[in-house]
């Protein structure tokens, strides 16, 4: 696999990598610095996530959303004494929305949207079961914990399909708190318990299963499927801690 | 590691996937109500909580919250939060084991839950409030941020033991906790 495709570089590097360039934009507070940031991680998924169709489309235009209506809704909570100096944009009766309020607010659109797409390179390009390989090979975690996250992988659909049951039931049995929110809310915590006390019983059921296959009777399992971890992953851990001195720099002087 | 029973970890794992399952669509709403309206996202903080707190009410074990919240994670990987939602987790999970860990896991009494969901919210609201720049907001915007923050905390560790209560009262997870273990049958009688 080409050494340009995200998804070839190892998933604990990935997801551990962009953490100090999120906790440098998270500490910003100009414009520049989550916008480059913001840029580099859509740039990178652009060319090298290996994106198409709907994907594509949400990382090209949810970004702009986000920060379009992040913009004005923390652009409103603003406290207008600290921006009354600037232009008026609009009137509406006792309120008055400030070009310093938008500001602010687009930076705090920006920290999150940049913060989103530091995340997204992981996301976008990881396979669950293959981050989890590489937990126990690279980061030392037990095996048996990481068997038991792939064997919730796989409860989940199971789950889902539990709860629709439980639902079909009390619908059955017109178990119905009547429409709104408050009601729906009331609903689920209704379904929470049988889906517990059935997910538990499952999980008992489970352990039982794999531990008359010998689950956990050695100290260490061979893994069929080797997740690497190359140079390129070097290489790619260096560029985003270089990000993390670049950016502020580079932002300071536009 | 000898106390981490495949039982122990697989009902961990059933409680994060479980959880998991019925929070998906609050975390999707969260996500996009948080972007319009600022303060519903403190609101929702608590959402977070729900697991840990059932995981360690029903479990009662060393390493609950944490291990839940690493599955909860793992299964949380195909969302938008993506992977780093593990890092998240893990960070609530700690949270929520600390104030069981400093009373060295003796004190199961809901007050615990109560006041170790507060200290981590206080915690959570510090990184909020570089996050979302609250020092900006107008003042009552952020007295009623961090109010609301608090009420939903208590309110969904409130619901989080219910919901434990409940589920301890079926019956199904007897023999996980300790001191819950079913009581032996005395010896039989040595026939003569």
């Amino acid at each position: 696999m080409s050494v340009l495709s995200l998804r070839t570089y190892n998933p604990v590097v990935k997801v551990l990598a962009p953490v100090p360039a999120m906790i440098v934009s998270i500490g910003s507070r100009d414009l520049w610095t989550p916008a480059l940031f913001g840029a580099v991680a859509l740039v990178m998924l652009l060319v090298s996530g290996g994106l198409r169709g709907r994907t594509l489309l949400a990382v090209l235009f949810g970004p702009v959303l986000l920060v379009a209506v992040m913009t004005v809704s923390f652009g409103v909570w603003t406290d207008p004494a600290r921006v009354d100096h600037t232009i008026a944009l609009a009137t509406l009766g006792p309120f008055t929305l400030w070009s310093g309020a938008l500001e602010i607010g687009l930076a705090t659109g920006l920290r999150v949207a940049s913060v989103v797409l530091l995340a997204l390179l992981a996301g976008l390009t990881t396979d669950g079961p293959d981050l989890v390989r590489s937990m126990i090979s690279h980061l030392r975690m037990p095996y048996r914990i990481g068997y038991a996250g792939f064997a919730a992988i796989r409860f989940v659909p199971r789950f889902r399909s539990d709860l629709e049951i439980i639902r079909l039931a009390h619908r059955v049995r017109g178990v119905d708190g009547g429409r709104g929110p408050l009601a729906t809310g009331r609903r689920y915590s209704g379904y929470a318990v049988p889906l517990l006390a059935g997910a538990i019983r499952h999980g008992d059921r489970v352990s039982l299963a794999m531990e008359a296959r010998g689950f956990g009777a050695h100290r260490t399992r061979t893994e069929r499927r080797h997740v690497p971890l190359r140079a390129r992953d070097a290489v790619l851990a260096t560029w985003l801690l270089a990000l993390c001195y670049l950016v502020p720099h580079l932002s300071g002087a536009l | 590691m000898k106390r981490l029973t495949t039982r122990f970890l697989m009902a961990c794992a059933a409680i994060g996937a479980a959880t998991g399952v019925l929070l998906l669509p609050a975390n999707f709403a969260s996500f996009a109500i948080s972007a319009a309206v600022p303060l519903a996202y403190a609101a929702m903080v608590g959402v977070w909580l729900i697991g840990p707190v059932v995981a360690l009410a029903v479990l009662r074990r060393p390493g609950a919250a944490l291990l839940t919240m690493l599955i909860a994670g793992i299964i949380n990987i195909p969302t938008p939060a993506g992977p780093s939602a593990i890092v998240t987790n893990l960070m609530v999970g700690v949270a929520m084991e600390l104030g069981f860990l400093v009373t060295r896991y003796r004190i199961w009494r809901p007050w615990l839950f109560y006041v170790t969901a507060l200290v981590f919210e206080v915690v959570y609201a510090a990184s909020a409030y570089a996050y979302f720049n609250i020092d900006d907001m107008a003042a009552a915007g952020k007295t009623f941020f961090f109010a609301l923050m608090a009420v939903s905390a208590v309110g969904f560790t409130w619901l989080g033991l219910l919901i434990a209560g409940r589920v301890t009262a079926t019956g199904v997870a007897r023999g996980i906790a300790p001191g819950t273990r079913p009581v032996a049958p005395p010896p039989a009688p040595v026939e003569s």
